[in-house]
């Protein structure tokens, strides 16, 4: 008997809600959003193209924040803030529109030309058929998030369960909605196919059906989370606090770039200062894979090799605008965006920069472990971080001379408004004993290279001396006069060769810019009571790359102790000789090791330093980007 | 709220004087039986929903009188079959006899037949070629084995069966959606609407158009003949919404898809009121 009595209250209408919406009822959102194309009779591929591209912006819409924070990670400094998140995120939204809307065109006309000639049983195969084709993509775009979660979350994975978790079913409600929408897709066009008839009507499952199948693709995804993680894997185990109490022992360290080992050999009786300090106790450091100035530094400065501290050259690129920089270190990630981005004119050139480095150097160890520290004029340490030491970066005295509000070029703030009260003297100093060892008297050309240089180093000489040199712990210094004269004096050009006596000239300019800094360098050069001075060389842009010299000295013979005379080092063992002499535990990630007398067993070990502060810095001013590119290229390190 | 909207009786009488145009009447037996349907007082929801979505579509109403009128002519016809012995046997329409009860079953048919033909007739004579093409296109798909009488056809078979929900709507969806959804495109296609106007209209008029048929079946069990103009009861033998989720539940899923039919209407803003009021009629008709 039909059973046509009213159900009061009846508990089955949650269910026929259920089977209504799947029927294509109580609905007016996103199938309409996808399928306004398909309401009218049209071709199966203009049906095909109009859904895909509206799933291609739905997914661009999902994907592109996801995206640019798994990008963020994979290419180090090219994020450096919320701006650069929703630069990148914008892009990376357009580029998976693209290629998801494509795919989903791809998809539905595959499908619908697999359910084309099914007869009566076209309605029950197109379900199937766009069912599969949805659970296909959502399967894919689920691992594919799960992996790209893996690569992103540099810092917590499964130790942090509760991001993972949140992630995890972020991914799993992305991929679902995608995979309805290409299910959507495929059915409108399987209907389209068919000669323009009614749509084949939707099939749903209802709530719990769905919320079993969200809970199975989680359990899948963290499945693949903990089978592609390996136990190796995290990047920053918990790092132990590192304390060092000072015990008196200050250690300067001046870092020349250019030096020739054997003009240096040649002249070594008449430089008095450098001479002592080089003379005795030094060691000979292996040449370096590259002439690239930022990236051999930062590897000395961070004792780690450059793919793990991440800069690799001068000369990066920015995207348009986006803060961060896009480095050659990127991987396939980084050279496809660059490519497409060079292609489309989005990017423009930029300085290699801190943001980028990966890795700790040996100031920011030891500042850090509890020990004052300042840093002169190294590669790759603008902008400086709000709180880490003195950092007078490479930036500083473009600013020095240009005035205005700081943009994290000296830190701490406080110490911008000294220099700037010194500026004057430094700078006529400088100046002056520019003129004086180099007179605009002979060979004007390259007396101008010399007085450039020298002035420049004069200029960072002066801003170091101007520092509290003797309340700090450890100092750094880097000049880069000696690479500067003889990269200007030599580097060869499409015009021919130098006359021998061209050659002969610039040669002993080169030397006299020797003597020059043997002078300049005389203050800092000098080990007084408590004080080790280290010396680092490197050949500078040279091919073939060449040795370096590395060296100590000090007033009582304890650098004896420093550096092993007998010892063949590389550049990846000054972080750990200058931690070690200044007492600082030294990390199992460091790739050199301590040349230092001391057996390794007496060394302290941690196993990691974590990575550098990513604690913003203090950026109120004008960034001098331009300024800097211009710089750098009127003294030949961009071309 | 059971009184019709103010705006139905300047369409109603547009669509009435279009359809005394149309039908003739005092000529013979069929004619006579064609207008006694097609003229008998009715509200005249169809037609009324083409010039209200040709008008929302920024078309001139004017322009879309005749698809009005032939969509009423469409309905009118199937009317006429429904109620035949050999279908629903129903006794009473519009208020007055069954048209086969007044003229027989022979020229009840055939004044069937000619109202449909008149209506695509209307098309071919009222518009351009290409606009004339999809109207019919488009009504023909909602009359055809898709559509009316693929409704009706799974209805007749499956009287004193069980059915399923899916069948239940898939009756429906024939018998009173799909002439919804094609008087709503017919109309926005008038005013010459691009594909998202008709998309958001489509569904608007999918959910009323199920909604209709829920409060048929409630006024089948709690409606007045002398408002409804038809006997109650009837589908005593029939498995309904009310079958399935009971009176409260079937009058809950009607005012649900009525909620989501104005939902799909958001685009139009506030343009879109008087189908809204079309709902709301919808929803608390009596009869």
């Amino acid at each position: 008997m039909i059973e046509n009595t009213p159900h009061p209250g009846d508990t089955r209408v949650d269910e026929l809600r259920q089977q209504l919406r799947a029927l294509g009822y109580l609905d007016a959102g996103v199938n309409r959003f996808l399928l306004a194309p398909a309401r009218e009779r049209r071709r199966p591929l203009a049906v095909a193209l109009g859904a895909g591209a509206r799933v291609g912006l739905l997914a661009g819409a999902l994907l592109g924040p996801a995206a640019a924070i798994g990008v963020g990670a994979r290419i180090p400094g090219l994020v450096s803030g919320v701006r650069d998140a929703a630069v990148l995120a914008l892009y990376l939204a357009v580029l998976f529109s693209v290629a998801v809307g494509v795919l989903a065109s791809i998809t539905s006309l595959t499908a619908a030309s697999m359910v084309r000639g099914a007869g009566q049983r076209f309605t029950s195969r197109a379900r199937r058929v766009s069912s599969a084709a949805g659970w296909v993509v959502a399967i894919a775009c689920l691992a594919y998030l799960t992996l790209w979660w893996r690569t992103a979350n540099a810092s917590f994975g499964w130790s942090a369960p509760i991001w993972t978790t949140a992630a995890l079913i972020l991914a799993v409600m992305i991929s679902l909605l995608l995979g309805h929408a290409v299910r959507v897709t495929t059915l409108a066009v399987t209907g389209a196919a068919r000669g323009g008839g009614s749509l084949p009507p939707s099939q749903t499952r209802s709530w719990p059906l769905v919320f079993a199948g969200a809970v199975i693709a989680f359990v899948g995804a963290a499945a693949l989370l903990v089978v592609t993680t390996s136990a190796g894997t995290t990047l920053d185990p918990d790092r132990p606090p590192l304390t060092v109490a000072s015990v008196g022992q200050r250690i300067r360290l001046i870092a020349i770039d250019g030096v020739d080992t054997t003009i240096y050999a040649q002249l070594k009786p008449s430089l008095r200062h450098l001479g002592s300090a080089l003379g005795d106790v030094r060691a000979i450091l292996s040449a370096q894979d590259t002439s690239d100035p930022a990236r051999a530094w930062t590897t000395i400065a961070t004792g780690v090799s450059p793919e793990r501290h991440g800069v690799h050259a001068i000369e990066t690129r920015r995207l348009a605008g986006v803060r961060g920089v896009l480095t050659a270190g990127g991987g396939a990630i980084g050279r496809v965006i660059g490519g497409a981005t060079d292609m489309v004119r989005l990017t423009r050139p930029a300085i290699a920069s801190r943001d980028e480095r990966q890795a700790k150097t040996m100031w920011e160890v030891a500042e850090e472990a509890g020990l004052r520290t300042a840093v002169v004029n190294w590669w790759a340490t603008w902008p400086a971080p709000a709180a880490g030491g003195i950092v007078i970066t490479d930036r500083a005295v473009l600013r020095l001379e240009r005035g205005g509000a700081l943009d994290a070029e000296i830190a701490p703030a406080i110490l911008y408004d000294q220099l700037r009260a010194e500026w004057p003297a430094i700078r006529d100093y400088a100046r002056a004993t520019a003129e004086r060892a180099f007179p605009a008297t002979i060979d004007t050309p390259i007396s101008d290279i010399l007085r450039r240089s020298g002035e420049l180093d004069a200029t960072i000489a002066g801003i170091a001396r101007a520092l509290p040199v003797d309340s700090l712990d450890f100092v750094t210094v880097y000049l880069p006069g000696p690479d500067i004269v003889q990269n200007a004096l030599l580097a060869t050009s499409d015009r021919g060769a130098f006359a021998p006596s061209s050659a002969a000239a610039r040669i002993e300019a080169i030397r006299r810019y020797y003597l020059f800094l043997d002078g300049l360098l005389a203050p800092l050069l000098e080990a007084d009571e408590g004080t080790v001075v280290f010396v680092v060389t490197q050949p500078g842009r040279v091919q073939p790359p060449g040795d370096g010299l590395f060296a100590a000295t000090s007033a009582h013979g304890t650098a004896e102790r420093m550096i092993d005379r007998s010892a063949k080092g590389t550049p990846l063992d000054v972080a750990p000789t200058v931690l070690n002499a200044l007492g600082v535990p030294l990390s199992r990630e460091l790739g050199g090791r301590s040349l230092g007398l001391a057996s390794p067993q007496a060394a302290r070990y941690v196993m990691t330093y974590g990575r550098p502060s990513t604690q913003p810095s203090s950026r109120s001013g004008q960034p001098l980007d331009q300024e800097m590119i211009d710089r750098l290229r009127s003294l030949g390190y961009v071309k | 709220m059971s009184a019709l909207p103010r705006f139905f009786a300047a369409y109603q009488r547009r669509v009435t004087a279009e359809l005394e145009r149309l039908v003739p009447r005092d000529q013979g037996p069929v004619e006579r039986a064609m207008a006694y349907t097609a003229l008998a007082p009715s509200k005249e929801v169809r037609a009324v929903l083409v010039l209200a979505c040709a008008e929302l579509c920024r078309g001139q109403v004017e322009r879309a009188v005749p698809v009005a009128a032939a969509i009423e002519l469409v309905h009118s016809a199937s009317l006429i079959l429904d109620d035949l012995p050999s279908m629903d046997d129903a006794p009473l329409r519009r208020g007055q006899r069954a048209n086969h009860l007044e003229f027989g079953e022979a020229i009840a048919i055939l004044a069937a037949f000619g109202l449909l033909n008149l209506a695509f007739g209307t098309f071919a004579r009222a518009y351009e070629p290409e606009l004339a093409s999809r109207l019919t296109s488009i009504t023909s798909d909602a009359v055809g084995p898709g559509g009316l009488i693929g409704g009706q056809a799974i209805d007749l078979l499956a009287t004193d069966q069980q059915i399923s929900f899916e069948t239940l709507e898939r009756i429906h969806r024939g018998k009173t959606g799909a002439l919804f959804v094609a008087a709503a495109t017919c109309g926005a296609l008038t005013a010459g609407a691009a594909a998202e106007p008709i998309a958001a209209l489509t569904a608007f008029a999918k959910n009323l158009g199920l909604a209709f048929q829920i409060v048929d079946d409630l006024l089948d069990v709690e409606g007045d003949p002398a408002l409804t103009g038809k006997a109650v009861r009837e589908d005593a033998r029939k498995t309904t919404f009310v079958s399935f989720s009971g009176v409260d539940g079937a009058r809950q899923l009607a005012e649900e898809l009525c909620g989501t039919a104005d939902r799909a209407l958001a685009p139009f803003g506030d343009k879109a009121d008087r189908l809204r009021e079309l709902s709301a009629f919808v929803i608390s008709r009596r009869s």
